[in-house]
């Protein structure tokens, strides 16, 4: 890219060609007001807040699509710019119902900030009063056309990052209006994933989320802090907006990341609703039906006495949330499997993870690393979607894969025994039986090989796309995993002939679903399943409440006879199941990292402080060793960002004849 | 020689005297501002004619005949007129009923409300002053001065204003303490 150099309110700047005039202000400190502009989305030019005045040109530009051009004369901050600017404002306020005083985003508004920083004390416009319908047919976004300015910042996260493109324009003129699905109301849309990222981009109060309204506007908040959602094995970068002591507000960290700043319908609603959920304060005890109230003291020693005779029969467990943090992950295993010898742990995701890392071991034994960064998604151009459902596991990688699709034109190809979770979108779509899943993952391996033989047109036509595909990437589901490993490294495989290399490790990208499973491998998950039919005297459940307890974890706690349960809520039927309960601290009052699916350890921040009687999980782990007698030891698990190392495959990566492999492990 | 306070007077139009409320919370500042103006007809004093003044404060939107009138009236007598607050300067509250017809308003608020016992369906209005068909702000009826958005304007704001157009300049509210709610 060739430098340019040019000169901005008297500001000498230098800028890479095909950066526009709003890129190189930024850059420079140089402020340009912008209304429809975002970062991360195309910009479209249509609010006109950002011209600005160029040396030898008559028209005024608007900045934010303008490239900056090699000696450019800008001036931003004229008195005619000024003028134009207000007027434009006025424009919008005279439009629309604009009135601020009755609008739950007054505050919070960008279209009000910037009126205020160009003085407009009146409008010099005759005002319309023209009505607009407000959509309030979705149960969590509310959708007030009278306050709409139309910047289309909505339309654009919703097609270009969410890749859902529900939301468009309909009519002309004055009567434009933001529509849902070609005419519907958002609450009748097929394609909206209720992921609220239009809600989050909105400048003014046309989109709010009922949640989130009337709880107070942003700079009201007592505190914002950054942290992630726990919700899933991506990890999103979220914000969450505190006041008096309440999460009121959680949003995505807008700006340049792949993501755009989205989350999906479970950090954006599932986060902060839980923080109205019914906590677990103090220990409890059961007594009888119910429970009683107890000391800390008093349950750490029932838990010691219980534990204590079934660790000597090999009678005793522990069934960890994978959604826990490496730290106390690493506490577990070193207080359960390095200090008391337990053999019974396992995660609620033990099967799911056992069959990926079987899945994988033939890859990870050549030195590769099996999977790669989900956003490498979007740099795929033939996307091949293994028994995955990921709106369902991973939603924000399932927008990777339809902005893939949809935008770059990726080919997308779904190999599935049940439905094709992207109908409609997929280039190719392979049916099959459980059953015959192995062998038509062999079959599309071998023709992109290039077999010739037994090849059916569909199967070879499939082979072709991921023949000539630069990046392909192959998403698998967690079904597949739980399924049979063998599946996992037939799909692996199918990635590998493809050349799938990306710089990180090969282009698989396993639907984890917990969010830190990768950290969860080398500390809790067992070496088999002994949840399904096992029968303990004493078991251990740590719980984030956050994701509701599967059909086996349940049933292996009620063939327990002594269930101690640690947990932050009050959730049913998990608290039903315990003879203690222990209480936790929530997301919200917990601090750790997660290795996520992204190949990052992100760090989870303290949002608001633990309330109620809460220990740590060390202190407690310490006083019940204490109880039983035994030395804390050091935890020898390797930190989970070494389990698998992020390096670039060779072309050395060979393909594994699954079927040779899996007698032994299995 | 002595020169003659300036005089000022200020009326409640369309709008829930949040305004003139605001006004008082300048607290004891009042007392050095009353030293150098005098007050005349305003809904604090309960004169009801304007006399002839150097200021006029307008509070609330024209929302109907009379309160047109009264607009007309104190622009004719003052020198600088003020819009105080949002209702004033964009029509505020009052103009979420300007987004259906005035007959409609009179029906919904006298009829039609699941509260409202009216079987007979009278709608008041005989003796009482019309209703326009939108409640304005009041620059659409005459020339104002000084627009002093905010609902309502910081006290602080207000006897910025007072203390300028004391000191002969017209003022404009700064943007840092402008606001719109």
């Amino acid at each position: 890219m060739s430098e340019i150099t040019l000169v901005i309110d008297g500001v000498e700047c230098r800028a890479s060609k095909g950066e526009t005039i709003l890129q190189v202000a930024r850059k420079n400190n140089i402020y340009i007001p912008t209304l429809c502009w975002m970062e991360g989305l195309t910009p479209i030019g249509s609010c006109r807040m950002c011209v600005v005045e160029v040396a030898g040109n008559a028209k005024l530009l608007t900045a934010c699509t303008t490239p900056a051009e090699n000696n450019m004369q800008v001036s931003t901050k004229t008195e005619k710019l000024t003028n134009y600017r207000r007027q434009i404002l006025e424009l919008l306020f005279a439009g629309r119902n604009h009135f601020c005083m009755f609008c739950s985003q007054t505050g919070d508004c960008e279209l009000q900030r910037l009126a205020i920083e160009h003085g407009m004390d009146n409008v010099r416009y005759p005002f319309l009063y023209e009505t607009f319908h407000n959509d309030a047919s979705d149960p969590n976004i509310q959708i007030d056309h009278n306050r709409c300015i139309l910047c289309l910042r909505c339309i654009r996260v919703c097609a270009e990052k969410v890749g859902a493109h529900t939301l468009d324009l309909e009519k002309r003129g004055w009567g434009t209006n933001i529509t849902a699905d070609l005419g519907k109301k958002l609450g009748e849309s097929d394609s909206c994933v209720s992921c609220g990222a239009c809600a989050q981009v909105c400048p003014t109060g046309t989109i709010t989320l009922r949640d989130f309204v009337y709880r107070g506007r942003r700079h009201d908040c007592d505190d914002q802090v950054e942290s992630i959602c726990p919700l899933c094995s991506l990890g999103c970068r979220i914000k969450a907006y505190v006041r008096t002591g309440s999460v009121v507000r959680v949003e995505g960290i807008s700006g340049d990341s792949p993501d755009g700043g989205q989350l999906c319908h479970m950090g954006r609603w599932w986060l902060p609703k839980s923080t109205e959920r019914e906590r677990l304060s103090v220990p409890m005890i059961r007594s009888g039906s119910s429970f009683r109230e107890a000391s800390w003291e008093e349950a750490i020693a029932l838990v010691a006495e219980k534990m204590k005779p079934a660790l000597k029969d090999d009678r005793a467990g522990a069934l960890v949330s994978e959604l826990s943090t490496d730290e106390e992950l690493t506490v577990i295993s070193s207080f359960f499997r390095d200090t008391l010898e337990m053999k019974k742990m396992d995660g609620f995701y033990g099967n799911m993870l056992r069959g990926f890392v079987r899945g994988f071991k033939p890859f990870a034994d050549q030195g590769v690393r099996p999977f790669t960064g989900a956003h490498n998604i979007l740099k795929s151009d033939a996307i091949v979607v293994v028994e995955a459902d990921p709106q369902e596991e991973t939603p924000v990688a399932a927008s990777y894969i339809r902005v893939s699709t949809v935008i770059e034109r990726a080919k997308l190809i779904n190999v599935s025994a049940g439905k094709n979770p992207f109908e409609g979108i997929t280039d190719s779509d392979h049916r099959t039986t459980k059953k015959g899943m192995l062998s038509l993952l062999i079959a599309l391996r071998k023709a992109v090989e290039g077999a010739e033989e037994d090849v059916s047109p569909e199967v070879k036509a499939t082979a072709a796309i991921l023949r000539n595909a630069k990046n392909p990437v192959v998403v698998i589901g967690s079904k597949l995993a739980e399924e049979d490993p063998r599946l996992v490294t037939e799909a692996v495989n199918l990635a590998v002939a493809s050349k799938a290399f990306f710089e990180d490790g090969l282009g698989v990208v396993p639907m984890l679903r917990a969010s830190n499973s990768l950290g969860a491998l080398n500390t809790i998950t067992g070496e088999n399943d002994w949840v399904s039919d096992g029968q303990l005297d004493f078991l251990y459940v740590l719980s984030t409440g956050m994701v509701s307890e599967d059909k086996r974890s349940l049933e292996a706690m009620t063939r327990s006879r002594f269930v101690v349960v640690h947990t932050p809520f009050m959730v049913h039927p998990l608290v039903n199941m315990a003879d203690v309960l222990l209480p936790a601290p929530a997301w919200f009052e917990r601090s750790g990292h997660y290795c996520t699916l992204e190949g990052e350890r992100r760090r989870m921040n303290l949002v608001t402080a633990p309330l109620g009687n809460i220990k740590g999980l060390s202190v407690i782990m310490k006083e019940i060793a204490g109880k039983l007698g035994v030395e804390m030891q050091k935890g020898s698990a390797a930190p989970c960002e070494n389990v698998y190392e992020a390096k670039a495959p060779s072309d050395a990566a060979r393909t594994v004849d699954s079927t040779l492999f899996a007698k032994e492990v299995r | 020689m002595i020169m003659a306070k300036p005089k000022i007077a200020s009326v409640w139009l369309e709008a829930c005297a949040g305004c003139h409320m605001s006004f008082l919370d300048i607290d004891e500042r009042i007392v050095d501002l009353l030293g150098k103006v005098e007050l005349t007809a305003t809904p604090i004093t309960d004169i009801k004619e304007f006399p002839e003044v150097e200021v006029g404060v307008i509070e609330g939107a024209l929302g109907n005949e009379e309160e047109l009138h009264l607009a007309k009236e104190l622009r004719e007598r003052c020198k600088i007129l003020i819009a105080w607050g949002d209702c004033a300067v964009f029509g505020g509250i009052n103009c979420m009923r300007n987004f259906m017809p005035a007959e409609q308003v009179l029906r919904e608020g006298y009829v039609e409300t699941v509260s409202t016992v009216n079987p007979e369906g009278v709608i008041p209005g005989k003796d009482l002053p019309a209703l326009l068909p939108h409640a304005i702000p009041v620059d659409r009826a005459v020339k104002v001065d000084v627009y002093v958005p905010g609902c309502p304007p910081d006290a602080d704001t207000i006897y910025y204003v007072f203390s300028e157009i004391l000191e002969g300049r017209i003022p404009s509210v700064p943007t840092d303490i402008m606001r719109y709610d």
